[in-house]
């Protein structure tokens, strides 16, 4: 073996389930710390004003160098192997999970109820809130359960959401200010929210991402980064279930094996890589993959689906006064009894839609010049769209399912990751009714403004994904346990997206940050 | 046309034409792939609202001119949303304009015996609406435009001052501009409808 390197705890993965356990451990503990990302950096806080400009321009990635070539697979999954992982790019949404979606078999009789409850999850979610830095407004406490409050202002709403929250109220849906992981007051470090309608490349560090959070921890001394070296397999103790090296190589020296051994292994490698790797580590005691004595690796692959639609509003909004905020309503997620099952929330914003610039009219005669913008004003003068869309969540099946790709590897031969989503039958018999329900709340909706709906869309992209590593008490039909420690391995935790048990109908984000604290708690405690 | 919303026009287009785009290197007028300044700004006066006045339309070709310079062919674009694969920009487009603005020039010799330059705006939209009509209504991104007339036209109607010239607000969308304000309705530009 070239290289060795030894620490305390090692964690897979540098994205930003990495970073809420690399941070709590590092504050709560003495114990020494290497995080192994597979990917590099990409733009720097300091390069992102000029990749944002070129994003505007011309629709770059604003990330370069963000992923790595053929290392890939099939099925949703995120391009982003660097250090921040997706969260480079996201958008910053963090609304919680409902109660509900920790019991819904308990309460509906559909799904998987969650080992833990809502009320487990809570002071994780609130510690996830602080060390991002999440700014949001208390909607009312039966949809919007929390014991603290947020701990920064919500974002302004804009002069068009304030129309827009004016129509909802009319309509009786309670809608309030999407909570978001972006400064409304200066947050460790970083600058308040200047409104730049670019969140998914910041360029005044309002937005958290996590390589802030990891660069902080590399000024303090208190972690150690291997950047740029992909794990390819986990390796146990003789005679032992006990994990005892991860093996991998720095992209510049591909034939040199680098080992890293640690007292403790912590899988934060997102929701698709994961169980990959756990598959990949396959050996004569494990012969289907490390964790997965009983065949639940992969399995359980999850995510919510979703509707949406413009709607015409009879007002006029100015588009581009802040689109990257919205307003939320999680009625729905909280229903109370149901005859039929559907949970989900709601979002609006505001839309360009049907209100941009166009070289023909309606009857097809080509405008010119003026006349372009004419026919603009018109269409803007006394109307406007907004957008809405709903997730609702998906019934697990164990059908849904990453294995090794039988067809598709990478520079070294390794079997890629692929992902046959699918939804559970609940799903697929519920789905006329889900889609007649969401639909007709929308027109509902429109109507109450006296709009009116210009299109709709349903959309079975698996959004928020994650599983594959579901927790549970019982070893037979999860991988992990409620705290995320393997079932089969007492060394080895899995945090994040691939443990969740459903993924609810909120952006998913949070919730994977509040359990992967809530397992640097458990190791913690050694 | 009011002093003010003159001023206003100046002002908002030379900031369009001053943005500095980095990975821009200018190419050389001899180039073969170098857009006909003169053309091209015909193609603008046939394209883009006369309330501009010359000025202002002579600060909107401007910016197309840098920011087609700043074009990287087969660039990486920003991944779409759980999508495994890396997307790319298309071809470089600027031979295929520079060769439309020559193509421009020649028919309007053989149609009406003088360069695209000289002839009448009515002369010039009969020879720009086939492109335009091919295209459709939708003006799309600029580095996908089959034709520079419509690759210009969607440059400036997609800017920030188009947005603020047609509702006649200062909007001023994608610009860093603090929270503060953000519940108030824009503020009127004096001097244009809205
Ligand atoms: C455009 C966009 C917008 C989004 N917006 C939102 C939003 O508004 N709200 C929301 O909730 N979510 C959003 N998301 C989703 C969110 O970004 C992800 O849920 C989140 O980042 C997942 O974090 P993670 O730590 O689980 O995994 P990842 O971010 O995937 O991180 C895992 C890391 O592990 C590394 N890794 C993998 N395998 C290995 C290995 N074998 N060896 C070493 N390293 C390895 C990877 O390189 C990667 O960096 C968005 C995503 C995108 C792309």
């Amino acid at each position: 073996m070239s290289q060795v390197i030894e620490s305390d705890v090692c964690i897979i993965g540098g994205g930003i389930s990495a970073a809420m356990v690399a941070e709590r451990l590092a504050e709560t503990t003495e114990a020494s710390i290497t995080v192994v990302e597979a990917g590099g950096r990409t733009a720097s806080l300091e390069e992102r004003t000029a990749t944002r400009a070129r994003m505007l321009a011309y629709g770059e990635n604003p990330y370069p160098n963000d992923h790595i070539p053929g290392q890939t697979g099939t099925g949703e999954m995120y391009q982003s192997m660097v250090l921040g992982g997706a969260a480079m790019h996201w958008g910053g949404a963090v609304p919680r999970y409902s109660p509900e979606d920790f019991r819904v078999r308990s309460l509906y009789g559909v799904g998987y109820d969650w080992p833990i409850s809502f009320d487990d999850l809570e002071p994780f979610y609130q510690e996830a809130e602080e060390r991002m830095g999440v700014a949001g407004e208390q909607g009312p406490p039966e949809y919007d359960p929390r014991s603290q409050p947020y701990p920064m202002p919500p974002l302004p709403l804009s002069w068009n959401l304030l129309r827009m929250r004016e129509w909802t109220d009319a309509a009786g849906i309670p809608f309030w200010t999407q909570p978001w992981a972006r400064n409304t007051e200066p947050w460790q470090g970083r600058n308040v929210c200047q409104r730049c309608d670019t969140c998914a490349v910041c360029p005044t560090g309002a937005k958290y991402t996590p390589d802030f959070a990891f660069d902080r921890l590399l000024a303090a001394g208190r972690i150690r980064l291997n950047e740029r070296t992909l794990i390819r397999s986990l390796g146990l103790e003789s005679g032992s279930d006990r994990i005892a090296s991860a093996t991998g190589f720095h992209q510049d020296a591909p034939d040199e094996p680098v080992q890293f051994r640690a007292r403790t292994f912590v899988l934060a490698a997102g929701h698709a890589w994961s169980s990959h790797l756990l598959l990949m580590s396959a050996n004569s005691r494990f012969p289907n993959g490390l964790a997965n004595r009983t065949d639940n690796v992969g399995r359980y692959m999850t995510g919510h689906w979703f509707a949406s639609g413009f709607i015409e509003l009879p007002m006029r909004l100015y588009p581009g006064i802040f689109p990257n905020n919205s307003l939320l309503s999680h009625r729905f997620a909280s229903p109370g009894p149901l005859d039929r099952y559907l949970r989900h929330d709601i979002r609006l914003w505001e839309s360009t839609v049907g209100r941009e610039a166009r070289l023909a009219a309606d009857d097809g005669r080509v405008l010119w010049g003026d006349e372009v913008m004419a026919d603009w004003r018109a269409r803007t003068r006394s109307t406007a769209t907004a957008r809405i869309r709903s997730y609702y969540d998906v019934i697990p099946t164990p059908e849904s399912r990453l294995t090794l790709h039988s067809g598709m590897r990478n520079s070294h031969g390794d079997p890629m990751p692929r992902i046959d989503y699918a939804a559970g039958q609940a799903t697929l018999d519920l789905e006329p009714h889900t889609h007649e329900t969401l639909l007709g709340r929308f027109d509902e909706l429109a109507r109450a403004a006296g709009g009116r709906m210009m299109s709709t869309r349903a959309s079975r992209l698996f959004e928020h994904p994650g599983g594959g590593c579901r927790m549970g008490d019982d070893p037979a039909t999860s991988v992990v346990d409620a705290r995320g420690r393997a079932h089969d391995h007492e060394n080895l935790f899995v945090v994040g997206a691939p443990t969740i048990v459903s993924s609810g109908c909120a952006n998913g984000t949070l919730t994977f940050c509040a359990l992967s604290l809530m397992a640097a708690e458990e190791i913690a405690r050694g | 046309m009011a002093e003010s919303r003159r001023t206003f026009l100046k002002q908002s287009a030379a900031s369009v034409a001053v943005v500095s785009l980095p990975g821009c290197a200018p190419m050389s007028a001899e180039s073969p792939d170098a857009l006909l300044p003169a053309t091209l700004r015909a193609v603008g006066e046939t394209m883009l609202p006369e309330e501009l006045g010359a000025d202002g339309r002579e600060r909107a070709v401007a910016a197309f001119e840098l920011w087609s310079e700043g074009l990287e062919p087969v660039a990486e674009m920003a991944h779409p949303y759980l999508v495994p694969e890396t997307v790319y920009t298309g071809p470089d487009p600027r031979p295929g304009w520079a060769a439309q603005l020559r193509g421009l020039d020649i028919e309007s010799r053989k149609r009406f015996g003088a360069s695209f330059g000289e002839i009448g705006v009515p002369e010039r939209r009969s020879v720009l609406e086939p492109h335009v009509r091919r295209a459709g209504p939708d003006l799309g991104r600029p580095g996908n435009a089959a034709h520079v007339a419509l690759a210009l036209a969607a440059h400036f109607f997609a800017s920030p001052i188009a947005t603020d010239i047609c509702y006649g607000r200062a909007i001023a969308k994608q610009q860093c501009r603090g929270l503060a304000a953000a519940g108030d309705e824009p503020a009127p530009l004096p001097g244009v409808a809205s």
